[in-house]
């Protein structure tokens, strides 16, 4: 069953764009997308984070970061990272903002907060069109190491939907078995379009 | 025509779909059919669609699933021709493929709305409906037949989870909307169909049936998630969504949804097939969306949410989400009050057209990044909508307006800034900031003084302008608005602004120092007030004599005690807000602006409206003549209002209708000041009386008691609405004497904390509403301590108040909330009510009727608020005490182990409470021991308890703890006249708080063991119970124990002997305690048991002496000390090797004091019961010890025989000792020598040897003793080698002089078989 993916951190930086990254390289139709107010990555210190909307290119961000420090981005990772991203799509994307782009089957959130944020932006659309959406959480840290890690489960664990004619019959069993097989945490709901 | 050609192509298209090999091309066929049906006329469609809806048999998924597809796309669009494509639905909604019946149930819901709108929008619009809607209507309610048996039958979750989302729209259609009934006119936003919109009554859509199906739905969902332990967990999921979505929409719901999913608690982790994380997080998904909800409902269950959501670990989501939603609901507030008085900070500082709408999305940008949520669809479900106007305000071009205002003049005034007016410069920079001033300039004015503020009230004043206003289009001059606030009788369409009055009383209040300040500021203020106004217009003249008035004012104003002079801050505001016209001549605007903020700041409650009024009313008479112009102000303050508060309407009705009722008391005067003021009802009429005619002495209202409470608690309502309406500010400064002296006035019954008790509670946690409290409960307790003659009456009220506030906060808020111990706390003081509440929460379980049943957190809250109360009030502190202690022994083993905690770990170390605690631990741990033996005495003791404690508690006679500690007694009383013993748990419950003491003082102990020798047996099971536990605590090197084991009271042994276990078991014994127990052992008590558990640490020294006393024990007890013995201590290895312990016991002789030889025998069996420590060569080895003693072990030749028996392999050994016995000459040992003989006979024929080294005499008497023994022997002798070795004697013995060969030959094999027979026994 060809199934539409979405999957949604915070920033859609680092842990929805890897599993994007992956999903999409599988030839998995797939988007991504953030919840967050704002698109933040880390800068000099905790405090002075780079903040930008949602929307930016991710070029545009990588032009600048490198032109502010290129020696602290590429050491930790940001450059390489905006660098994979925009080969992958053009800008972050927030998901309450692009109820636009269309129905999707499943989608996978990396932290417990974006789940809550996802489906009580869900809950607050207008539940018109009688669409199932599964919604599934992963906790991944926000980390490139994590991220890869949370990729490739999630690009797993979509694989396994994939398999199936309709996920609502299975998703228990599915759920069950991930648990167990890589003892991590999981869990889904079930909202509307 | 072409018509035709198309109906011919489609028909053909048709038929490839249907019967085309490949699947693409039906496929791809559908597609165009599709194209071809949208293109043509409905007409010329629906004659198609036949044929095509013969493609619901096909066998193809994809193409049933493109035929729907189809219908969905053509058949909503040509619904009146739709009638064959309908039934299709019902045929796919039960297909095989759950995709396709997914499918099914999607288009066919879509078709089920459409067909329903379509009927109630006929009807409305032209009065009948259509026929063909009524045949779709009747296939669509077999449609909702179909889906709903799907949704309860088994089959697919898929098509179930749709079935169910169709469940929810039904209920969602047929469940009247109550927040929006305008819909159904409202054509312009597409809006689902509700049974609202039926209310006149449809031919065929029966409205009452409809809405009891919906209701039945909406009972099987709540009976699925009841069934969810059957279910799949992607149905349970579903189900909960749907139900969430349910109480969201519809209100009505909600508490039921609520309370099922509060109660959903299904043991999931056993179902298969069911993700139980899952569904619970379902449920918690459901409860957030909830507190995110803002309509009443949701509001008011705030709390129960709050505690569901804590339990399940999301405290810190729900907090966030409150903090959210309040803040949605302030900013809400706020931008309504920033629109209407327009002149929001963001005005001055961009002058430059600014957006308002463009402000509201960067107020709500600014809660998402907090939220990280979508604000503007939050808003939508806000029910309260107020929105709207806020939407509409912003369309009005205020920014510019304001702007024009505040544009800066030429001013005349270029003298040396004063102090102050540096100040008042420095407050305009501020202001220019914007927000980030706002802030500072709130701390800045929090830190004035006074007297310096009213400085610069009266600086910025200068600035007013000295001509009238230029204005003449309007009749908003600002002193005309000042008049129409003034004297709202003038001017009748004002009169019932519920806000302005308020203003009006509250704003001096502030200055209680204002008595002397008063005099001093007045006449500073007077002629710039009214300078200008005079000059305005006719009406302000007489605004002169009204502050003259104002001095004999206060005089008047005995009844309320307050010390207001309302008129002279409006006038101040009204000075501010005329400054602002554009023809002010002074600074800049900024400062003028500055000081009305001030003000608002200063004295936030309601001047905050009154300012904007007229300040608003400004700017639309200045900048253009529009249509707002005729309105007054006030009603459009109003206006606001209730838009702003959906349940501020009925206030304001409230209002409305007050106002008649007192008008028939006052006619002269206008609703809103009376009703403000009650308790000055009289000063308000002296101000109006004078203000219309200037010197004429004001005329009283007499109010009946009833009027005055009614007036008196409108004016609370008013407020404390108010009150919210500015939260925010510190304005309580003004409020708290004012609500603290009405309540005073008018009583506190339970209406008046009723009107109080949500402000209070909501406040509380800010400290306002406690401020608040407090304020109220001193004033009420100093008028009762004044007020000699009628103390009875205030400290009633005071009481009552106390008392009804204490409940709210235990009604309404959660145990873990310290409120109420924070009132108890501070409260002036507490009436015996209070404490019989307190006493009620901390121990009322089970109530008889069965009412309450108080759950442990609330207990926990008593308990830690008795905690407090010790500390806090030393003149309640036995009252306390009392409720603590019986707690402590109170039946429920709950509520007492907390109350145990509390009296041991923070009670007891209190020096004042010690003692008590201690004799009441006492009395009860004797009420236990003395149970049975006395119980008369019984009664006695518990009684002399209960009357102290009663004494304690209060002098009241029915004081609750009292009687709660008399039931505690009778139940005493009764349980041991019933069973005359003591049950466990009663026993349990009397002894654990002494117990508990006893790990906090030791010494306690001894009384333990004093009473233990008496003590029925159930409480000696308690005992036991406890000391385990206790002893483990305290460590076995206490001083206190060791004492009181090296004197234990008589009767006390078992005891002892328990404890002494209990320190042995795991530590190894200090040397104190071995020495401590020795010297007793030695001294006092001879019993050796004691020293049982110690044996392990003794050494081998000591342990010898005490063997014979430890033989002389029952069986049971010798074995335990033997394990002891042998077990030894890591330290020092064991006491006694397992030979020693063999030796040790031979070596007992049986005396006279000693113990009985059969002990010793015992003994030895004991030792040979245990292979596995006495094994072979063990027994080798002692054994071999013993026979070399002088004299021989009594028992030697019995263990001998024990051994080869146990043991037979052993035989090698025994024969060595057997012959070195011999060389002893055993035979003349006569208690021996028989064990001797049994043994050689047992043992042939390997004792064969043995026998021929015995002399001759004794061997004939064993040969004459055991003649069976001779034969075997003497072929034994007659070995050739043996026969040699052996003297003539002894072969004479056994007969073998001459040749007896023959015989010897056989013997081998006899004596081989003996052998075997010997090892097999």
């Amino acid at each position: 069953m060809r199934f539409r993916y979405a999957m949604v951190c915070s920033s859609n930086q680092n842990r929805s764009m890897e599993a994007h990254f992956l999903l999409k390289r599988q030839g998995l139709d797939v988007a991504s997308y953030g919840t967050g107010s704002h698109v933040k990555l880390p800068g000099p210190s905790a405090r002075e984070p780079n903040v930008y909307d949602f929307g930016t290119p991710y070029k545009q961000m990588f032009d600048e970061l490198r032109r502010k420090d290129p020696e602290l981005y590429k050491r930790n990772g940001i450059l390489q990272m905006l660098k994979r991203n925009l080969n992958v799509k053009l800008a972050p994307q927030r998901w309450q903002d692009n109820a636009g782009d269309g129905v999707f089957d499943v989608v996978m959130t990396f932290e417990e907060k974006v789940f809550d944020s996802v489906l009580e932006d869900l809950n607050n659309r207008e539940q018109s069109l009688m669409k199932t959406i599964l919604v599934m959480n992963l906790e991944v840290k926000d980390n490139h190491e994590e991220a890869a890690i949370g990729g490739r489960l999630a690009l797993e664990l979509c694989q396994e939907i994939e398999g199936n004619e309709t996920w609502e019959d299975t998703i228990d069993d599915i759920v069950a078995g991930f648990e167990k097989q890589q003892r991590r945490k999981l869990v889904y709901s079930i909202s509307f379009y | 025509m072409a018509a035709a050609t198309a109906r011919t192509q489609a028909l053909s298209l048709l038929a490839a779909a249907n019967n085309h090999g490949d699947l693409a091309v039906k496929l791809s066929s559908l597609r165009q059919v599709k194209e071809i049906l949208l293109s043509l006329d409905p007409s010329l469609s629906a004659e198609i669609f036949p044929y095509l809806t013969e493609l619901h048999s096909s066998r193809e998924i994809l193409v049933r699933k493109s035929l729907l597809e189809i219908i969905e796309e053509v058949g909503l669009r040509m619904m009146d021709h739709s009638y064959a494509l309908v039934t299709v639905l019902l045929v796919l909604a039960r297909d095989e493929d759950p995709i396709v019946a997914k499918k099914a149930v999607s288009v066919g819901t879509a078709f089920y709305c459409s067909i329903l709108e379509e009927m109630a929008m006929q009807f409305h619009h032209r009065g009948k409906v259509d026929r063909w809607v009524g045949e779709l209507w009747t296939w669509m309610v077999k449609f909702k037949d179909v889906v709903f048996s799907t949704a309860l039958e088994p089959g697919s979750v898929g098509v179930k989870v749709l079935a169910l989302k169709f469940m929810e729209t039904f209920i969602l259609l047929f469940t009247p909307d109550a927040s929006d009934p305008e819909n159904f006119s409202n054509e312009g936003s597409r809006q689902m169909f509700n049974i609202s919109w039926l209310a006149g009554g449809h031919p065929i859509l029966n409205s009452v049936t409809l809405m009891s199906e919906a209701n039945r739905t909406f009972g099987i969902l709540q009976d699925l998630v009841q069934s969810a332990g059957r279910l799949p967990g992607a149905l349970t999921v579903a189900v909960v969504s749907c139900l969430a979505v349910v109480a969201r929409k519809r209100p009505v719901h909600y508490n039921t949804v609520l309370s099922v999913l509060l109660d959903f608690h299904p043991n999931l982790v056993t179902v298969k097939g069911c993700h139980a994380a899952s569904v619970q997080y379902s449920i918690r998904t459901a409860l957030l969306g909830f507190l995110r909800c803002t309509s009443s409902p949701m509001i008011e269950s705030r709390d129960k949410l709050l505690r569901a959501l804590r339990a399940m670990n999301a405290s810190d989501v729900a907090d966030q989400a409150v903090r959210q939603v309040d803040k949605l609901i302030r900013n809400n507030e706020r931008f309504a009050r920033e629109n209407w008085s327009g002149k929001s900070n963001q005005a001055i500082s961009h002058p430059n057209s600014w957006d308002l709408s463009k402000k509201r999305k960067m107020s709500q940008g600014e809660d998402d990044t907090i939220n990280g949520e979508a604000a503007p669809k939050r808003l939508r479900h806000n029910t309260n909508m107020h929105l709207t106007p806020q939407v509409k305000i912003s369309d009005s071009p205020h920014g510019p307006v304001s702007i024009n205002g505040i544009s800066p003049a030429n001013h005349p005034s270029d003298s040396e800034p004063t102090p102050v007016e540096q100040m008042v410069s420095m407050i305009g920079a501020l202001l220019a900031e914007g927000d980030r001033g706002a802030a500072s300039l709130d701390i800045l004015i929090s830190q004035l003084h006074p007297d310096m503020l009213a400085d610069i009230v009266i600086t910025s004043m200068k600035h007013l302008p000295s001509s009238p206003p230029t204005l003449t289009t309007s009749l908003a001059t600002p002193a005309d608005i000042v008049d129409s606030m003034r004297s709202p009788t003038l001017q009748p369409q004002v009169p019932f602004d519920p806000t302005l009055p308020a203003g009006l009383s509250v704003s001096d209040v502030p200055s209680l120092n204002s008595a002397v300040a008063d005099p001093r500021r007045d006449p500073r203020r007077d002629p710039r007030r009214i300078d200008p106004r005079r000059s305005n217009s006719s009406v302000a003249p007489t605004s002169l004599p009204v502050s003259e008035g104002k001095e004999p004012i206060p005089v008047q104003m005995d009844i309320s005690s307050l010390p207001s002079d309302p008129l002279s801050v409006p006038a101040v505001t009204a000075g501010d807000s005329g400054s602002v016209h554009p023809t002010t001549i002074e600074h800049s605007q900024n400062k003028v602006v500055g000081s009305s903020v001030i003000r608002l700041i200063d004295q936030p409650d309601c001047r905050e409206d009154l300012l904007t009024a007229p300040s608003e009313r400004v700017y639309p008479s200045k900048g253009k003549s529009s249509l707002d112009v005729p309105l007054s102000p006030c009603r459009d303050d109003r206006g606001i209002r209730e838009t702003k508060f959906s349940g501020s309407e009925t206030k304001c009705r409230d209002d409305l209708a007050s106002i008649p009722d007192f008008d028939q008391h006052s006619p002269l005067e206008s609703g809103p000041d009376f009703d403000l003021q009650p308790p000055a009802a009289s000063d308000a009429t002296a101000e109006e009386e004078s203000y219309r005619e200037l010197a004429s002495v004001p005329s009283y209202v007499e109010l009946t008691t009833e009027q005055s409470k009614t007036v008196g608690k409108l004016a609370l309502e008013r407020i404390i609405e108010s009150n919210r309406h500015v939260c925010g500010f510190d304005c309580n400064k003004i409020r708290m004497p004012l609500i603290a002296r009405l309540i005073a006035k008018i009583g506190a019954g339970n209406d008046v904390v009723a009107i109080l008790r949500e402000h209070i509670s909501v406040d509380h946690r800010e400290f306002k509403g406690h401020e608040l409290v407090l304020h109220v409960l001193y004033h009420l307790h100093s008028m009762a301590n004044l007020d000699t003659d009628e103390t009875s009456s205030y400290s009633a009220v005071y009481e009552n108040f106390l008392i009804t506030v204490a409940r709210s906060f235990l009604d309404a808020l959660p145990a873990s909330d310290k409120s109420f111990s924070r009132l108890f706390g501070e409260a002036p003081h507490l009436p015996d009510s209070a404490i019989k509440l307190l006493d009620e929460l901390c121990s009322t379980r089970h109530d008889p009727t069965g009412r309450e049943i108080s759950d442990s957190e609330r207990v926990t809250q008593g308990l830690g608020a008795v905690w407090s109360l010790i500390l806090v009030r030393p003149n309640e502190r036995k009252e306390f005490l009392a409720i603590a202690l019986n707690c402590s022994v109170h039946s429920e083993e709950d509520i007492r182990a907390k109350a145990i905690r509390l009296v041991t770990n923070k009670l007891y170390h209190l020096t004042y409470t010690s003692e008590h605690v201690e004799k009441f631990a006492t009395d009860m741990l004797l009420t236990a021991v003395n149970s049975e033996a006395d119980l008369s005495q019984t009664g006695f003791i518990a009684e002399g308890i209960k009357t102290e404690a009663k004494s304690q508690i209060t002098s009241t006679s029915d004081s609750p703890s009292s009687r709660t500690s008399d039931t505690h007694s009778q139940q005493g009383l009764q349980t041991s006249r019933d069973a005359s013993v003591l049950s466990f748990a009663e026993a349990q419950r009397l002894i654990s708080l002494f117990f508990a003491l006893c790990k906090k003082k030791p010494s306690l102990l001894r009384l333990v063991f004093e009473v233990y020798g008496k003590a029925p047996k159930t409480v000696i099971q308690a005992f036991h119970r406890h000391i385990p536990i206790l002893i483990r605590e305290l460590g076995s090197s206490y001083k206190e124990l060791l004492h009181i084991i090296s004197d234990p009271p008589k009767g006390s042994e078992n005891l002892l002997t328990l404890v002494l276990q209990i320190l042995t078991q795991e530590l190894a014994p200090s040397s104190d305690l071995i020495t401590t127990v020795k010297h007793l052992y030695e001294t006092k008590l001879k019993d050796v048991s004691i020293l049982i558990p110690l044996l392990s640490s003794l050494s081998k020294d000591e342990v010898l002496p005490i063997f014979p006393p430890l033989l002389n024990l029952p069986p049971e007890k010798f074995q335990l000390a033997l394990a002891h013995i042998l077990q030894g201590s890591a330290h020092t290895g064991p006491a006694l090797t397992p030979a020693e312990v063999l030796i040790a016991i031979h070596d007992v002789v049986p005396e006279k004091n000693g113990p009985p030889l059969k002990k010793i025998t015992d003994a030895c069996s004991a030792c040979f019961e245990q292979r596995t420590v006495f094994t072979q060569q063990v027994l080798a080895k002692a054994l071999g010890q013993m026979v070399d003693r002088t004299p021989l072990p009594l028992l030697f030749m019995r263990t001998v025989i024990q051994a080869i028996d146990a043991f037979p392999t052993l035989v090698d050994v025994v024969m060595e000792i057997l012959s070195k016995l011999v060389s002893r000459q055993i035979w003349r040992l006569p208690k021996l020598w028989p064990g001797f003989l049994k043994c050689v006979s047992q043992t042939q024929p390997h004792s064969f040897p043995v026998l021929l080294e015995l002399p001759m005499p004794q061997l004939e008497s064993i040969m004459k003793k055991f003649p069976d023994l001779r034969p075997s022997l003497t072929a034994y002798a007659n070995q050739p080698a043996i026969r040699a070795s052996l003297p003539n004697s002894a072969l004479s013995v056994l007969g073998l002089e001459n040749g007896q060969d023959s015989r010897s030959q056989m013997h081998p094999s006899d004596a081989a078989s003996s052998i075997h027979g010997a090892a097999l026994t």
